[in-house]
């Protein structure tokens, strides 16, 4: 099915839709998910960061980025983003094989 | 006035609220600026965050931006004397969920400003700190409510609205031990 775009663009509409799944994630995790470039990515969350959807901040070296739960209507937006799932069964089953819960250290993978 | 490396807030805010009224641009100060500004010192931010409540385009935006030294880089101004550095955040003014904000004319440094009302700036600084966990944020919500008078049940049903009511139960002990110990420390008269 092909997904919808109502955030301007359809790679902007799947950060959105991965971070309402993921919660707090960072740029490379969502360029494997989404099979884009790092660099898209990171385009793609500049811009909704913007916009005040997506907020980010430095945890060590790395940058994670959620969406921005200060934005107004971040109540609306996510619930539009939980319907928008449904027209993007793949990216939900990518996101849902992940493995986000700890593992002991020296555990075998 | 002009910007130097000692000016302070306060300062940069009155020149910014001149030369973007001089180019006919409404903005209203919001966020942690707003926090020094009612804290009196309790608070220290050091960038200035404006909503833009008009149109102009980006270039305008540049040449007011210009007049009072500052230079955008990406989406930040900055200034080569100060460290305090500018951003334009997209609007609406919010508070929460809250878009019905009402900004208020303040005199800084001798020269209206337009920004939050002590009272928004306060659920201001609670929703950064419900949102974020930021300690920084309850801290200057604490150093407003400790300068102004404030109605503290308004902004408990606000809290209470915004699905933030352990926040302001964490604001308001937070505020009371802050005044007991100000009451501790004032100096006594002779008896």
């Amino acid at each position: 099915m092909a997904v919808t775009s109502p955030f301007g663009s359809r790679s902007r509409t799947r950060l959105l839709i991965a971070l309402e799944l993921l919660g707090q994630t960072y740029p490379r995790e969502l360029a494997r998910l989404l099979g884009s470039s790092l660099s898209a990515a990171q385009k793609g969350l500049e811009s909704l960061e913007r916009d005040g959807l997506v907020a980010g901040r430095l945890v060590g070296r790395t940058r994670v980025v959620q969406l921005n739960p200060a934005f107004f209507a971040m109540k609306e937006v996510r619930a539009l983003l939980v319907r928008l799932v449904e027209a993007d069964r793949e990216l939900e089953s990518r996101i849902a094989a992940l493995r986000r819960r700890p593992r002991k250290s020296g555990k075998r993978l | 006035m002009r910007i130097t490396a000692h000016s302070t807030l306060e300062q940069v805010a009155a020149v910014l609220a001149g030369v973007l009224r001089e180019a006919g641009i409404k903005a209203v100060l919001t966020g942690g600026a707003c926090a020094t500004i009612y804290s009196a010192g309790g608070h220290q931010s050091e960038d200035l965050d404006l909503i833009l409540q008009s149109s102009p385009t980006q270039r305008s935006l540049d040449e007011a931006m210009a007049k009072a030294g500052f230079v955008r880089n990406g989406d930040f101004y900055e200034h080569p004397r100060t460290s305090f550095f500018v951003e334009f955040p997209r609007g609406p003014l919010a508070i929460g969920t809250d878009t019905s904000i009402a900004p208020v004319e303040v005199q800084v440094e001798g020269v209206p400003v337009l920004l939050l009302s002590a009272e928004d700036s306060c659920r201001d600084r609670l929703a950064a700190f419900d949102h974020w966990k930021d300690r920084q944020a309850l801290g200057a919500a604490v150093a407003i409510a400790t300068n102004h008078p404030l109605d503290l049940e308004k902004t408990r049903a606000w809290s209470r609205r915004e699905g933030a009511a352990a926040g302001f139960v964490e604001f308001q002990r937070t505020l009371e031990a802050a005044k007991a110990a100000s009451h501790r420390s004032r100096p006594r008269g002779p008896r």
